[in-house]
Parts: structure tokens; sequence; C-alpha cells
């Protein structure tokens, strides 16, 4: 199937979870004996973990460190 | 799963602990109770990084987020009692973010009318494949390809609802079963709408390296 579409019925359905790990172990051997067997789904799989890891890497931006102090400073007062 | 987002919910939840300090408490209970609060305050502040990468993209700008940040811490130190010990303090203090940024009505509203373009799941790869000339897109690949202003706009443009989701999932790393606890939503519907705000993300991508 290298290069063509899949024709694969639900199988761009399950990769999402899959990717996410929220299938469960019986739906995990399913999609992966088919990853084992379609190449251009598989290379979707890949790609789509990928896209995963850059979207959190590009789209996580740090915590300004002055808001740590601010947020310290609004716990309780001991006395 | 961590039931303790039911507590922020139903408070009545929390009748009779030990920690609710009165003024007829004993020293030993007042001294039990600051030593409580301590600890939770402790343990929430360890979190604000990560509560701070999500708050930033749920909204449009840095202030927008700090604020949005402090306003939670302000009122998670306030109702610590409501938290459960041993549950889920992240997902708990998500909740109280994602509810105070849907009270004021700070969701970033940009929402351009692409839904009827909505293509297929496997698009961008195909798009980005097919431009490329070979299947196997590595990481830095597409990190080249994809600019980070053109993955924040991308992201910015999908509906909030949708876009709540993708945040929580993609950047918080909540399961589906937590997002539904934050957002108050039937997992069912954190499913439909991350698959759906996932395509409108890639679709966006896609026209994006399209048009370059």
């Amino acid at each position: 199937m290298m290069g063509d579409a899949c024709n694969c019925e639900g199988c761009e359905e399950r990769i999402q979870p899959y990717v996410d790990r929220e299938l469960t172990a019986e739906e995990v051997v399913l999609v992966e004996a088919h990853l084992a067997g379609c190449s251009y789904c598989r290379q979707c799989y890949e790609f789509e973990a990928t896209l995963r890891r850059v979207v959190k890497r590009v789209l996580g931006e740090p915590m300004p460190p002055q808001l740590k102090a601010k947020l310290v400073a609004l716990r309780t007062p001991l006395v | 799963m961590a039931c303790g987002l039911h507590s922020f919910t139903r408070p009545s939840a929390r009748l009779g602990r030990v920690s609710n300090a009165t003024p007829e408490s004993t020293p030993r209970q007042v001294a039990e109770d600051a030593r409580a609060r301590v600890r939770f305050e402790e343990e929430a502040l360890e979190l604000s990084d990560q509560v701070y990468r999500v708050a930033r993209r749920l909204v449009r700008t840095p202030e927008e987020a700090e604020d949005l940040v402090q306003d939670t811490y302000a009122r998670a130190f306030r109702s610590w009692r409501q938290y459960q010990p041993g549950t889920n303090l992240r997902a708990w203090l998500l909740r109280i973010l994602t509810n105070l940024n849907i009270d004021r009505g700070r969701r970033d509203q940009r929402a351009p009318d692409m839904q009827s373009l909505e293509q297929g799941d496997y698009y961008l790869y195909d798009r980005l494949s097919a431009q490329d000339g070979q299947g196997n897109l590595d990481e830095e690949r597409v990190v080249e390809r994809l600019s980070q202003d053109t993955i924040v706009d991308a992201l910015a443009a999908v509906p909030h609802n949708f876009r709540d989701v993708i945040v929580l999932v993609d950047i918080g790393e909540f399961s589906y079963q937590d997002a539904a606890q934050i957002l108050d939503v039937p997992v069912g519907t954190v499913m439909s709408r991350l698959h759906r705000g996932r395509r409108i993300l890639k679709q966006q991508l896609a026209d994006t390296v399209g048009a370059e």
C-alpha cells in the first residue's frame, strides 16, 4: 500500500487514541497488527506521533520566573 | 482514576475532615491544619510551570496567562480544603483555571470559517510527504517545515471548544478521562472534539505550507 491512501476501515480513527495511549490492550493488538502490514498507515502513525511531540515542544512556553514569586506571595501567611 | 475533581464541584463531600480548624479547635488541631495547608500550597506551587504552559495556550497573550494563573492559585489557596489529598492535584488546579477562563469569556475567540473544508486525518502528512518526495518525515524535518509561528497561529485558529481539549491532552498530557473531568463533559465529547480539533489544526498547517 506504500504511497496509496489507506482503505482500511477504522484505521484513521484508531491511530489518534493509539498515539495518545488510550486504546484497550485488545485494540492495541489490532492496530499494531495493521501497522506491521501497512506501510502507509505506519508512516502516517509515525508522522502523527512526531507532530504531537513538535506541537508540545513548540507550544510549551515555560513560566516567566517572576510569576513564581507572585504565586509564592499568594500563600497564606504563617502566624 | 482520580476522583478528586468531584470535591471541587461538591464541597459537601469533604464534611467531617479533621483539617477543618475552627476557633474552638485545640492547638493540636490548629497545628495539623496549618501543616496540611502548607503541604498543599507547596505541592500546588511545584506544579505551577505545568499549569502555566496550559494556561498560556488557552488565552491570547502571556499577560492574560499570568493573570489567569495568579487568580487560579489565589482561589486554590483559599479553597484548599476542597482538594482531596492523594488525588490528581494538577487536574484539580486546571479545573479551577478553565472555569475561571470560561467565566471571564477571555478565551481567544478567533475562529475562521473553515469547518466546511475539513479534510481527513492524513491530509497534512500527504501534503508534506508529497512536497518532500519521501515518506519519512523525521522530527527535525517537520520542525523545519512548520515554524513556531505557523503552529502558534494554527492552534489559535482552532475554535476554542476544540482547542481547549487539544491543549489539555497535547500540552498538558492529561488523559481523556482527566480532560473530561476538567471540562465537565463526557469522555466521548473529549474524543470527538480532539479528533475534530486536530483535523482543523492540521488543515490550518497544511494550508500554510501549501501556500509557500
